[in-house]
């Protein structure tokens, strides 16, 4: 059951009616409702979440997953603490305030006997992190408490790998480890053989050991430097945050914020980004300020349109690299297009971390993959007979899906075809949404 | 301005301290000096005089923010003639003006001395040298608040206008708390410190006294060589850091006591204190040594250790004549009388605070001329500092060089020479005590012209309230909404 049929609660809804699950959405707007229910395969209930009437009317005692992600805080909240009276198995919220996330939260998880509390906001800034740590990936995620990665890279007009096949490029230098998870082209995905080859405009999903992660990127002529100047266009919750953790490192950080009020309020607490007070499509203001010699631009304002024309100007004028925050999901093949590097949304961000949370039980942890059907799980190989000791070019994994990482008592490696899997390992499998459910029976006990 | 009001609490205040002219009494007959008929008198004069206000004029129901100034300005000049009396009655020191400038000196904690030999007065005398320092360095009002519900009325204006700074931090939500614990933490660092000069061989009577002139950043001593009298490098090292301790802020103390010993070093303004403090010792230190003025480097670094330390916490103590140092390090001395010690503590001069935040502020605007449209925000710690205590940083600074050029323009012109006369103004403007040449801290201040004594009286009294108490008694719309008094008796018509 999902409350709220905002941007997160109708991904959500997407994703688990996709997958064949039985899905309730419960909103106050009607029009949202019927449109919803026309175009995916849900049921729709009218009326407040944090009613327990409506609840209830909604079958919440046959619920199992209980999803609110509301607007308001107070919704969520209340609506989980309704739950709290049926046998339901998970809850989730979705909240703003500040307060209720902060590690020392007195309101915090277990008090309010939520599972899972989380905002799209610091979700979304987290991800901008994780990817200024690997700088010319546009996506990643990681497994194994961090040790696998999986990076996604863009192959460009000039890069030399040009039409190689992944055999020939494997030749180059046999020793590295590393796992060509997918390619995706003209957004269609491809698990890729040994015989396909690598052509301009492919994204490309390698998956690494971290410790590798440098030997790879130098394979693969990717660079992954941190940035040393960041600009962030809008101060709002997640410029500031990510501002705040990028102070702990060196790197040199602008925000630009056009209201006044806000720009104090984040010069005090930041402690040494320089905070300015103009418009993020001002150009000459921007160049001024050296916009053009800026690595990365992290474009993150309330309106799509501004992140959108910001990011393109700062490229224009030399900008290298930047992150623009999108609230339309339906744009981000297009963006790439226009020559954005990595478009994010909160949104997705936040279900992807719902989803993954969901589906932690058996499976270690997921991740979908930015703008493509395909999704990345950990599993943990069930103690039967049939994943004794297997070779894993024997194991007749699904089609569509292909082992990316054994993790093994803590330490992951990277597996060819001769490795053998023992019950008890973690898996890190890439796969198809077509094959999602295959795969999940293939791993049933 | 209601000035009854401001006498009748005047009065007040002249009781407590002609109580306080009692404690020397002890020691008199102690060490039998006949001092006593003196002490008695000058208290017997006060009591009268106190009394007399009090009765005359009645006290007022409220005092406004500008009769809190008012109060303590008056208080501080009435207070110090009081003070005074006892050096004047006794015939020590013959000249009232010298007197005055003796006991100003002692109430605030400058410790410069208009005597060539201290050795000679009497050792009841000598207490009240000191006392008058210990009274004056944590604010007698502020023990009047702390001690006594005498005052009445809500202490926030007073405490205010005598403890200055450009901010407060309370410790408590009543005044009369705050003052009582700042008293408390006063009064135990005295007792510590009388203690381990004790340890270190130093007899009760010079161990309370030095213990007093230490914690107020005063600087008398009961010698003419000062400190350099105890040649052992123990009770110096006590001194050392206890001066160092009483310029710092007290409420740092106090959370010390309480058991957070990181609050001095989460505090930013400690922080810049220390480091200023250790840069320029380095400095002097190297100058030194490398100009050869001392054979000995132990006793250069011990000597240039004490004097940074005794200059920059405004106690004035010597136990070297700094006037014979290298210009280089003579020159960074008075760069340190100007910085001073830390806010809220009983140190004099600028304060670590207004210089650390005067010049984030000229880093900020320079910032802007590179970036026109940065939005900053200037920070103490992790706390924003309001606009208006900016403003009322930068025109403390404007009031200060206005005070500093004409007092030494007004010495000079009395015929003192250019070093002296200057390095008066900022020894007593800073509340510090020896200045350099003739009022070096070999010398003494006794032969410059009483007019030039009377400035100084002035400048004592300006920094020790931090300028604005004084100031505002220059503008003419003061003046103008004073009230009529209301007396205890109406004239008949």
């Amino acid at each position: 059951m999902i409350v709220g049929a905002g941007q997160v609660g109708q991904y959500l809804c997407e994703k688990f009616s996709s997958e064949g699950q039985e899905v309730v959405l419960v909103d106050k707007n009607e029009k949202k409702l019927q449109r919803l229910e026309r175009e995916l395969n849900i049921l729709t209930v009218r009326g407040s979440g944090a009613s327990a009437r409506v609840l209830a009317e909604a079958g919440i005692s046959k619920t199992d997953l209980f999803i609110a992600v509301t607007d308001s805080d107070e919704v969520n909240l209340v609506a989980c603490f309704v739950s709290r009276h049926y046998s339901v198995k998970t809850r989730i919220a979705r909240v703003r305030s500040e307060e209720l996330l902060m590690p020392d939260s007195l309101l915090n998880e277990e008090v309010l006997g939520i599972d899972l509390i989380i905002s799209p906001d610091w979700a979304m800034a987290d991800e901008i992190i994780k990817l200024i740590q690997v700088s010319e990936a546009f996506d990643t995620a990681e497994f194994s408490d961090g040790q696998v990665l999986l990076l996604g890279y863009i192959v460009h007009q000039d890069h030399p790998f040009i039409g190689k096949s992944l055999y020939q490029i494997g030749k180059i230098a046999p020793d590295t480890k590393y796992v060509m998870a997918a390619i995706i082209r003209q957004g269609e995905t491809i698990i890729p053989r040994g015989e396909d080859v690598i052509q301009a405009g492919d994204k490309i999903y390698l998956m690494m050991l971290k410790k590798d992660m440098a030997k790879v990127e130098k394979l693969f002529s990717f660079s992954s430097k941190l940035p040393s100047r960041i600009f962030i266009i809008g101060g709002g919750d997640i410029g500031y945050m990510v501002a705040r953790q990028l102070e702990e490192t060196s790197i040199e950080i602008k925000i630009v914020e056009m209201d006044k009020k806000r720009c104090e309020f984040l010069s005090e607490n930041l402690a040494h980004s320089i905070v300015l007070n103009m418009d993020g499509l001002d150009a000459q203001a921007l160049i001024e300020e050296g916009i053009d010699m800026a690595d990365l631009v992290i474009a993150v304002t309330r309106s799509a349109t501004t992140n959108i024309l910001g990011s393109l100007l700062a490229k224009h004028h030399g900008t290298k690299r930047c992150i623009t925050k999108i609230t339309r999901h339906d744009f981000i093949p297009m963006l790439d297009k226009l020559g954005i590097d990595v478009a994010l949304s909160p949104r997705q961000v936040a279900a992807d971390m719902i989803i993954r949370y969901v589906r932690r039980a058996d499976i270690v942890s997921v991740a979908t993959i930015l703008d493509t059907d395909a999704e990345v799980i950990e599993v943990t190989v069930p103690d039967s007979k049939r994943f004794d000791n297997v070779a894993l070019k024997d194991l007749k994994v699904p089609a569509g899906a292909l082992v990316g990482a054994v993790v093994r008592q803590g330490k992951a490696f990277i597996p060819s075809g001769d490795s053998r899997i023992q019950p008890g390992d973690n898996l890190v499998i890439f796969f198809t949404r077509e094959a999602a459910r295959k795969v999940e029976e293939f791993f049933q006990a | 301005m209601r000035i009854g009001g401001v006498l009748n609490l005047l009065g007040r205040l002249l009781i407590v301290l002609s109580l306080m002219l009692l404690t020397p009494v002890p020691f008199s007959i102690y060490f039998q000096d006949g001092m006593v008929p003196a002490f008695l008198t000058c208290s017997m004069l006060g009591l009268t005089a106190g009394a007399g206000l009090i009765i005359l004029f009645l006290p007022e129901k409220e005092l406004q923010f500008k009769d809190g100034f008012a109060i303590v300005a008056f208080s501080w000049l009435f207070l110090a003639l009081l003070g005074a009396l006892p050096y004047y009655i006794s015939g020590c020191i013959p000249s009232f003006i010298d007197a005055f400038f003796e006991s100003m000196s002692g109430f605030t904690t400058t410790g410069s001395t208009i005597l060539s030999n201290i050795e000679v007065l009497p050792k009841s005398l000598l207490f009240w040298r000191t006392m008058t320092h210990w009274l004056g360095g944590m604010g007698i009002i502020v023990l009047t608040l702390a001690i006594l519900p005498l005052l009445g009325i809500g202490g926030m204006q007073l405490f205010q206008a005598e403890v200055p700074g450009p901010t407060k931090d309370r410790l408590t939500p009543r005044i009369q708390d705050t003052a009582r614990i700042l008293w408390s933490v006063y009064f135990l660092m005295t007792a510590l410190e009388t203690g381990l000069l004790m340890l270190g061989g130093v007899d009760f009577f010079n161990a309370v006294t030095h213990s007093f002139a230490t914690l107020a950043t005063g600087g008398f001593s009961n010698y003419n060589a000062s400190i350099a009298h105890y040649h052992s490098t123990y009770v110096q090292l006590v001194i050392i850091v206890f001066m160092f301790l009483a310029g710092a802020n007290f409420s740092l103390h106090y959370m010390a006591l309480k058991g957070d010993l990181k609050a001095y070093w989460k505090n930013e303004e400690f922080r810049f204190y220390f480091y200023i403090l250790a840069c320029a010792v380095l400095l002097i230190f190297v100058a030194n040594h490398i100009t050869h003025t001392y054979t000995d480097t132990f006793k250069n670094l011990r000597d240039t250790l004490f004097q940074a330390t005794s200059i920059m916490t405004t106690t004035g103590f010597g136990t070297a004549d700094f006037d014979r140092w290298p210009p280089f390090a003579r020159l960074l001395l008075v760069t340190l009388m100007f910085i001073g010690g830390c806010a809220g503590s009983t140190g004099g001069g600028i304060k670590v605070v207004r210089c650390l935040l005067f010049f984030k502020y000229a880093r900020s605007q320079l910032h802007r001329l590179v970036h026109p449209r940065q939005v900053e925000t200037i920070k103490l710690g992790n706390m924003r500092v309001a606009q208006d205590v900016m403003i009322g940083i930068l025109s403390f600074f404007a009031i200060y060089i206005a005070v500093f050029i004409s007092a030494s323009l007004m010495v000079t012109a009395l015929g003192v020479d250019i070093v002296t006369g200057p390095s008066a103004v900022i020894a007593t403007l800073n509340n510090i005590g020896p200045g350099l040449h003739l009022v070096g801290p070999t010398q003494n201040y006794g032969h410059l012209p009483s007019l030039a004594k009377l400035v100084l009286i002035f400048c004592m009294l300006a920094g020790r309230l931090e300028l604005y108490t004084i100031a505002i008694f220059f503008v003419p719309g003061f003046w103008k909404m004073t009230r009529a008094p209301r007396l205890r008796w109406k004239r008949p018509v």
